[in-house]
């Protein structure tokens, strides 16, 4: 071998040794200067983000008594790795939860699938349970805090609405906000606030080793977050009065909404039938819930702010005042009626009462003719052309009332009722049709439609003699000054204030002169009860009762629509319902129990419910 | 040059390599203790890794030391016998050793242990360089190269009987050493190749590999005897008959042949054409790559006889895992992928001494002995382990440095031993840390904690600092 030859073969391995080490070095470069992924890997396989659930904020009445509260509860997670060689008794953590033995299979065949992640196993586990489970410390299993609701006092189930589990389109809507497994406001009062109530969860990251056991805080806690827990709210509902109506109303189908009109707060708000809030907490919601979807009184269905009825003779007032405005009549305007009001075929009867009337009197008698003369008088009106320009010019007028659009509550699910214009008869009449076609809206009946929150708002801007406050169902959220700007200022309709006067005198007669109108069994002594009755014809059953109050007269506390459906006369059902709510609030007693008796015992079962 | 007046132990001792060796061992030192330190134990147990390590690296310099001491022709005197003991304890260990990890490669006294297949490289290493250095010998003689090849097959035929393949490869390495010491490239070449087909029979159909040499040949014979245009009709007509045969196969014998079927037949009658044609005008090169091509065919098949028998299932896996032909990230792949994940989070910097989350928490296994250099990866970065790196190639390039400087054959050829040894080492170690070759059980030079690799180490390089500082005789040459 010459000197040349080694002197090649010494440089080749050199060059390879060299070669070797520049490809190690240039492997190692990319993995730790170039390829980024490796970082986030790293802290994948450290840290554990664990959410801190914030407990979600109480809400309380008027006058701080707990409507909804949370309890401490706790979810049960397995991480399968965990569990370890030497298993667990199945049964005694089946019996101690309450799971069937079948679902704690399925859960753990689950949870097999992703070995290191935490699968839950049951939620709702109250905090006794809990402590046991921590004595018997199964293998891998592990408890995690979070709230549910309570209801002390069951009542308002419709208005308080329930927290159920985020659905997949709830995460879609606010992604950065929801993950799987929170929770969220489904409807009422929950679902309104949903933000303030919520608060916001902390994380606490820790740092875990390859077996998944924690081992410190991550950065000593530096990133980590506390729960901000969700605000109270405090509601305009009186629990008292709304126990009171949900039980008077109970057995009947209806609602019941009072409002206090100088501030537009909801008093009362009761759905009937209503359900108990509770049986939507926890693990026998889904089951319950299915069973109220089956339940063809629709237990589920806010009737108090989004059904739709027929307003009966509760809309003469709005009747009445818009002919006031419009000049086509004045108080003392008196019209005949002869049992009712006759134009050739046609014919709207009435009951049995004197004639002529003025508009007080018509108002408290509840006279059909009377205001079939100003509904013909607003829409024929010869300035405005023909019955259609008329139609319309009276429309607007009562949707100014808060009838046919949202009043725009605080409630997400408010109805908006319906009030017709020349459009829908035009399309029905193909085009020919005059003020006798469209007579039933006189007094409140046919294509009209109006949610029970509406009625109760009239009996508001009544009260308040021509204003109103958009109804609100909470009066307070903690930490925060104000409400939305929108439920202080006065809504005006279209009705100069002056016009109230004689329409509230009419409803006080109904109420408070023997025989001088068909509301006399709302008189409470001293307190100078309004109302209006109402009896809406519907084509389903018997009529609906309705009845429309507010109370005192001067300086009003309370203003109250009551809706019974097949009820009957207005006198019948809604108006005792109305007058004990009125009673109630006003004189915190109740000195007539046989009327209560009377209401809880009527004779109730209409046909269009019947199983 | 040294004064004579004045010898003492570390005259003509080199310094460079003698500073690589104590950086590397206080830096894997360092390592070892960030790796293996454990909140629940106390800070001096004698338990602790690092207290272990302590009492090895003194044992080491200890012996270190003495290795200097002794006269360097003391190393050619009993290259021999130092061979015959290394066999020797490698058979005591086949019968009287302990099981490790599925090895049979561990002798165990009390709380400590030691891997005779360390020693043996050393032995290997010495008697290599005893019979390479004789005076008659000539690589060139295939007897003497047969010797070489028992010198050096004989251990790691035992080594893979103790189920320790992985250490036993090592000792693969001495090809370096022959290769300068003046094998023919032909005997090379080969070798390579057959590590390359062994690895692509495993990537690759039969079809496609047998296209893929079919090519290959053609183009590495057109390129030793030019006459492109003739291999170029060549190879279309070989694909164009396979093609010819498959459509016959597919008309009248309802698809008897197979495509693979058709292109070997199609092969073996492009080699008979070959074979006439090279015979007619009498070119060698075309016997030389019908050979090889022969040779590879017959190959290929058996390459995967040899995986099944020779390989355990864990190698077969580590094997396919790293060839990408099985991925399974929790089993076979998951040593590797978290070994990544740990070095590739430590960036630049790293993320400091005992900082290294991947290693804290246990995700990376083996972080002491076999991954130390995930340790050194994570928690100091691109910078450390580009100074690592740097220590060991300064060392092995130096070991080559001193070999060519000697004047004794022996010293060079030992000297080239160890540099090669080094090198497999760091290859393979580092090389499957970063996923660059396959998991095998061997640890980085003087980082990895374990004692007898500590000791083996130290012995080898010492050994080969104590021959480069015998004075030389007024000789000195550098080539």
């Amino acid at each position: 071998m010459g000197a040349n030859d080694a002197y090649i073969r010494r440089t080749i391995l050199r060059l390879i040794v060299l070669g070797i080490f520049g490809l190690i070095a240039c492997r190692v470069g990319y993995l730790q200067l170039i390829d980024r992924r490796y970082k986030s890997l790293a802290e994948g396989n450290v840290l554990r983000y664990e959410v801190q659930y914030a407990p979600r904020g109480e809400i309380v009445d008027r006058n701080g008594e707990f409507l909804v509260h949370s309890k401490e509860c706790y979810d049960l997670m397995v991480t399968y790795r965990h569990i370890g060689k030497q298993g667990f008794d199945t049964l005694s953590l089946c019996n101690l939860v309450g799971i069937s033995k079948e679902k704690l299979v399925r859960v753990l065949r689950d949870a097999r699938s992703a070995p290191r992640k935490a699968t839950l196993v049951a939620n709702y586990v109250p905090k006794e349970v809990k402590v046991l489970l921590d004595e018997y410390n199964f293998p891998g299993f592990h408890t995690v805090y979070r709230t549910m609701r309570e209801y002390p006092r069951k009542i308002g189930g419709n208005l308080l609405g329930y927290v159920g589990e985020v659905s997949k389109n709830d995460i879609n809507r606010n992604p950065d906000e929801y993950r799987m497994g929170d929770y969220i406001g489904k409807s009422g009062v929950e679902r309104a606030y949903e933000s303030d109530l919520r608060g916001k969860d902390g994380v606490k990251i820790l740092e875990r080793d390859a077996h998944g056991a924690i081992k410190n805080s991550y950065m000593d806690g530096a990133f980590d977050s506390l729960p901000i827990p969700g605000k109270r709210l405090t509601c305009t509902i009186d629990a008292r009065l709304q126990a009171f109506a949900e039980e008077l109303m109970a057995g009947k189908v209806g609602a019941v909404v009072a409002i206090e009109p100088k501030t537009g707060e909801i008093l009362v708000m009761a759905s009937s039938p209503s359900y108990d809030p509770d049986e939507l907490v926890g693990r026998n919601r889904g089951n319950n819930y299915m069973k109220m979807l089956g339940n063809k009184r629709k237990p589920l269905f806010n009737r108090a702010v989004s059904a739709k009825y027929p307003p009966g003779s509760t809309f003469k007032l709005v009747q009445g005042l818009i002919g006031l405005q419009e000049g086509v009549l004045t108080p003392d305007r008196a019209y005949p009626c002869h049992g009712g009001y006759h134009v050739g075929r046609i014919s709207q009867k009435c009951h049995a009462h004197y004639s002529p009337l003025d508009l007080r009197n018509a108002v408290a008698h509840s006279c059909n003719a009377y205001f079939c003369y100003v509904f013909r008088d607003i829409i024929e009106n010869r300035k405005y052309g023909s019955v259609k320009e008329g139609l319309d010019v009276w429309a607007e007028y009562v949707r100014s009332f808060g009838y046919g659009r949202k009043l725009d509550s605080d409630f997400i699910d408010e109805g908006s009722g319906y009030v017709p214009t020349r459009k829908l008869y035009d399309r029905n009449y193909n085009g020919s049709w005059n003020g006798l076609t469209v007579l039933s809206l006189s007094i409140g009946q046919g294509e009209l439609g109006c949610t029970p929150l509406q009625m109760a708002n009239l009996a508001a801007t009544v009260a308040n003699r021509g204003y109103y406050y958009i109804p609100h169902i909470v009066k307070a959220i903690e930490g925060r000054d104000s409400l939305d700007r929108r439920f202080y200022e006065k809504q005006y309709t279209k009705v100069d204030p002056k016009h109230f006067e004689p329409i509230a005198e009419g409803m006080w007669r109904g109420v408070n002169i023997p025989g001088g109108g068909t509301s006399n069994r709302a008189m409470i002594v001293g307190q100078d009860v309004c109302g209006k009755t109402g009896t809406a014809q519907n084509p389903h059953g018997r009529d609906h009762s309705t009845f429309l109050s507010f109370a005192p007269k001067d300086n009003p506390k309370i203003a109250i629509s009551v809706y019974v459906e097949f009820g009957g006369f207005g006198a019948t059902i809604a108006l005792p319902i109305a007058s004990l709510i009125e009673e109630m609030y006003l004189t915190d007693t109740i000195k007539r129990p046989e009327l209560v008796e009377y209401v809880k015992n009527i004779p109730y079962n209409p046909r269009h419910y019947a199983e | 040059m040294p004064s004579r007046n004045k010898i003492s132990l570390f005259e003509g001792v080199d310094r460079v390599a003698i500073c690589c060796y104590f950086l590397l061992v206080l830096v894997g030192f360092v390592n070892i203790i960030s790796a293996s330190y454990n909140d629940e134990m106390e800070v001096l147990a004698f338990g602790q890794n690092y207290i272990k390590q302590i009492v090895w690296t003194a044992a080491a310099f200890c012996i270190g030391l003495f290795i200097l001491l002794l006269d360097s022709r003391f190393y050619h005197m009993y290259a021999y016998y130092a061979y015959g003991a290394g066999i020797l304890m490698l058979i005591a260990v086949l019968i009287f050793g302990k099981e490790v990890n599925g090895a049979k490669a561990w002798f165990e006294f009390g709380a400590v242990r030691i891997q005779p297949v360390e020693f043996a490289k050393i032995a290997t290493a010495l008697a290599v360089a005893r019979l390479m250095s004789n005076y008659s010998f000539s690589i060139k003689k295939p007897s003497h190269l047969f010797h070489v090849g028992f010198i050096i097959l004989l251990p790691l035929a035992i080594i893979i009987l103790q189920n320790d393949t992985g250490s036993g490869v090592v000792l693969c390495s001495f090809i370096f050493v022959l290769y300068r010491e003046g094998l023919n490239k032909w005997i090379c070449i080969p070798l390579i190749m057959v590590a390359t087909l062994f690895i692509c029979s495993f990537l690759f159909t039969p079809m496609l590999l047998l296209l893929l040499l079919l090519f290959i040949f053609t183009l590495s014979n057109a390129m030793m005897i030019g006459e492109w245009k003739m291999h170029l009709t060549f190879v279309t007509s070989l694909c164009f008959l396979a093609l010819l045969l498959y459509g016959l196969s597919l008309l009248f014998w309802q698809g008897a042949l197979s495509g693979y079927a058709c292109l070997v037949i199609a092969t073996l009658t492009g080699v008979v054409v070959a074979g006439i044609y090279a015979v007619r005008k009498n070119i060698a090169a075309i016997f030389l790559t019908l050979a090889l091509f022969i040779g590879s065919m017959v190959f290929v098949p058996t390459a995967d006889m040899i995986f099944e028998s020779i390989l355990k299932p864990h190698q077969r896996e580590r094997i396919l895992s790293f060839l990408g032909i099985v991925s399974d990230p929790s089993g076979a792949d998951y040593n590797v992928n978290q070994s990544k994940i740990a070095i590739g989070s430590g960036g630049l910097f790293g993320k400091g001494f005992m900082e290294g989350t991947q290693i804290k928490y246990n995700f990376v296994p083996e972080k002491h002995t076999d991954f130390i250099f995930c340790t050194v990866g994570e928690e100091w970065g691109f910078l450390g382990a580009m100074l690592v790196l740097g220590l060991l190639c300064t060392l092995i390039l130096r070991l080559m440095q001193m070999g060519e400087r000697q004047q004794e054959p022996f010293s060079r050829i030992y000297s080239y031993c160890v540099a090669a040894i080094l090198l497999f080492h760091v290859l393979v170690n580092v090389g499957m840390t970063i996923g660059l070759m396959p998991v095998m059980g061997i640890p980085l030079p003087f980082l990895s904690y374990g004692g007898s690799s500590l000791v083996a180490f130290t012995i080898l390089v010492f050994i080969a600092i104590r021959l480069d500082a015998t004075p030389r005789k007024g000789l000195v040459s550098n080539i």
